[in-house]
């Protein structure tokens, strides 16, 4: 990004971004410095991809219209604790409304792929078109600026994302990778294709330690376009460590709100495995298709009973102090430490384990390795086929596929091969069109065809107004266990205020578990020492407000209707009384609640879109 | 009077599971949490019997306590 003149440190129009188009059909490439409309352009992330999109009419995710947006935070490349996101962004093919249009979504991950896309000069590519035959990007920095070049892939068809990344290690020093797997080159029968991200413990190990922008297919995106990497080289550029940028990080390790995701042996939480021990102390543990029993099976899945099986390593991305990463390796015979199992963190430790019926740790590592081999989301993956499993125990008579049900651990296994390997394309495209082509939608667990993480429903109707990842891009989902907040009331007013500002991290480039408010002074002071803008809290959390806004109108204009913005109808048809947390949503509950943050939103939402017509 | 306290995730491993105990009546949840030794910007989640409750409340004979470790999602 270039600042222009000392004066105007606060004035968007004087910030300019650089942006790299690549026609992959006509293989030209184009680089232009625009100057930001306003502060979400400023900022990054979502906030500027949104208003790309919003500039275009995309009726179907797979045309050549839908562009794919890669980009980055301001505060990603800097030496800000945490400030490695990269994001994509596009109409999602797996998030589609009611009347058949795709989503705008975008996806984060950290790694280190957006510091290197950053440190190569560019702010923001965008993939328009497909190419004719596979390729792979490679955008490097050069001594006149950025170079950017399309090379033939055919040699990586086929091969896992951590495979395409050390492949294409051999090839490009210095680099860092975003890759898909089979699922991705699978798009037409897989729409949950996940973009994998090159992590340094991953290039230096050979161990696949990578991390994923796994929400809303975005790697099925990038095997659209017959994009099946992007290679982000460059020198390394974080920036100096004044006496204020430590500050900053010292902040972010021991006053923010990032202690509960640091290693135990730090003194911290452990990471989000701990959540599991605090919700199943309400028994509010996703179990058998998000329905918990009331019994303690998930004990099997705590930390100490894991460890006597496997070594638990906390590991970090690039310089980050938090380290929440929670690596499983396998133990040899003589107790030394064996092969990596997989990465065990909260969402595909229970949506591959408890949420199917299954218990051993071993097995949820083998599906959690599994599905990040093809390359798809956890999340979306784990949610359909938790529907599958329950509509199977629903119908012994007529079961789906091979018959698998819960705790079937060979039947799930090969349900998720056969899905990423396309031949499961029921399964593959989610859980939203299954559920309807079954005509049995009330137990199918997702909010507007995209599916929920590992936090049960009943707990949170802060997924109703997320615009992208249920968990991610509204802030409210432990609100119920952390509070008992239960009246309409509570909820509209976290929904309409803090919740909604959990979105201003996918714009500023920075991982959600710094964990302080998007107005805590820690961010203005991240900014100003990192950049050198002098952006007010007022001014951020009112930028975050619009980008987050923008995203809601996105969703109208993509013809989602009043109907859609609801839960899945088990939690209100058939209550679990296993839950000890209050039960206290119900039609009611729902209707007056959206009555409610309409009536704030709505009136703000206009004039954020551009007029198509 | 009696009272349990139950201790989650990494509090548990810290300290311990659950410990049934004699305190003085009138005891306020923060007497128990500071004789821990839990510091209390750790703290998440409160209960008395279930039910959220806050540092300030009184607990009666047979009460039981849980304490919870701040937990976020991601
Ligand atoms: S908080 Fe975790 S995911 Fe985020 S940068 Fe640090 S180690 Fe990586």
């Amino acid at each position: 990004m270039i600042i222009l003149g000392e004066k105007s440190k606060n004035d968007p129009s004087a910030v300019l971004y650089h942006r790299c188009t690549i026609d992959l059909d006509t293989q030209t490439i184009t680089f232009e410095d625009l100057p930001c409309r306003n502060l979400e352009d400023v900022m990054g992330g979502f906030g500027r991809s949104f208003q790309v999109l919003a500039e275009r009419k995309i009726e179907n995710a797979y045309c050549r219209e839908n562009p794919l947006i890669v980009n980055t935070g301001l505060l990603t490349g800097t030496s800000v604790m945490t400030g490695l996101r990269a994001y994509f962004s596009a109409y999602s093919p797996l998030k589609q409304s009611g009347k058949g249009l795709p989503a705008a979504m975008w996806s984060a991950g950290s790694g280190n792929f957006g510091n290197k896309l950053k440190w190569t000069g560019i702010d923001e590519v965008i993939f328009e078109n497909c190419s004719r035959s596979p390729v792979y990007a490679v955008l490097r920095e050069g001594e006149l600026g950025p170079l950017v070049e399309l090379i033939p892939a055919d040699h990586l068809l086929g091969l896992s994302g951590h495979e395409k990344i050390m492949s294409l290690q051999k090839d490009y020093s210095n680099a860092h990778f975003a890759a898909i797997g089979p699922a991705g080159e699978n798009y037409q029968s897989v729409y949950m294709g996940a973009v994998i991200l090159s992590t340094d413990n991953q290039l230096k190990s050979g161990e696949p330690k990578n991390r994923f922008a796994g929400r809303g297919g975005m790697g099925s995106m990038m095997g659209y376009k017959n994009l099946l990497a992007i290679v982000a080289q460059s020198s390394d550029k974080p920036g100096k460590i004044t006496p204020a940028m430590r500050d900053v990080n010292h902040d972010v390790l021991k006053n923010g709100g990032s202690a509960r995701f640091q290693p135990v042996s730090q003194g911290g939480g452990g990471g989000t495995w701990a959540n599991i021990e605090v919700l199943q102390a309400f028994h509010a543990v996703p179990m058998n298709n998000f329905r918990p029993k009331g019994n303690d099976d998930v004990e099997q899945q705590f930390r100490d009973h894991v460890e006597k099986d496997f070594e638990v390593v906390s590991e970090g991305c690039y310089r980050c102090g938090i380290r929440c990463h929670n690596n499983l390796f396998n133990r040899n015979p003589d107790g030394s430490r064996g092969p990596l199992a997989a990465k065990y963190d909260f969402e595909p430790l229970i949506l591959f384990g408890s949420n199917l019926g299954l218990y051993d740790a071993a097995q949820t590592c083998e599906l959690i390795h599994l599905c990040d081999q093809l390359g798809m989301d956890a999340i979306s993956l784990g949610a359909t086929l938790s529907y599958v499993l329950d509509y199977n125990e629903r119908h012994p008579e007529k079961p789906l596929f091979n018959g698998a049900t819960f705790g079937q651990f060979d039947a799930i296994r090969a349900l998720m091969e056969e899905t990423g390997r396309g031949e499961r394309e029921e399964i593959g495209k989610g859980v939203k069109r299954l559920s309807e082509q079954l005509g049995e939608t009330s137990y199918a667990v997702h909010v507007k065809g995209l599916e929920l993480p590992a936090y049960l429903p009943e707990t949170n109707p802060g997924y109703i107004f997320a615009i992208a990842g249920g968990h991610m891009s509204m802030g409210t989902h432990m609100l119920l266990a952390k509070e008992g907040k239960c009246s309409v009331e509570e909820w509209v007013q976290v929904i309409t205020t803090q919740g909604l500002l959990q979105v201003g991290y996918d714009m500023l480039g920075l991982c959600k578990f710094v964990g302080v408010g998007m107005g805590h002074d820690l961010i203005v002071r991240a900014t100003r020492e990192a950049t050198g803008l002098e952006f007010t809290s007022a001014e951020i959390v009112a930028a975050v407000r619009r980008a987050y806004l923008r995203g809601l109108a996105l969703e109208l204009r993509q013809g989602f209707e009043d109907a859609e913005y609801t839960l899945p109808a088990q939690i209100i048809d058939s209550p679990n009384p296993n839950v000890t947390l209050p039960n206290f949503i119900t039609a009611e509950f729902i209707a007056q609640l959206k009555l409610r943050v309409w009536s704030v939103f709505l009136p703000e939402m206009e004039g954020l879109l551009p007029d198509l017509d | 009077m009696q009272v349990t306290v139950k201790l989650v995730a990494s509090f548990r491993l810290k300290w311990f599971k659950e410990a049934t105990q004699d305190y003085p009546h009138g005891v306020e949840i923060l007497d128990i949490v500071n004789e821990i030794g839990i510091p209390v910007n750790e703290l998440g989640i409160v209960l008395i019997n279930g039910h959220h409750a806050s540092l300030k409340d009184k607990l009666q004979d047979g009460d039981t306590v849980s304490l919870m470790p701040l937990i976020g999602g991601g």
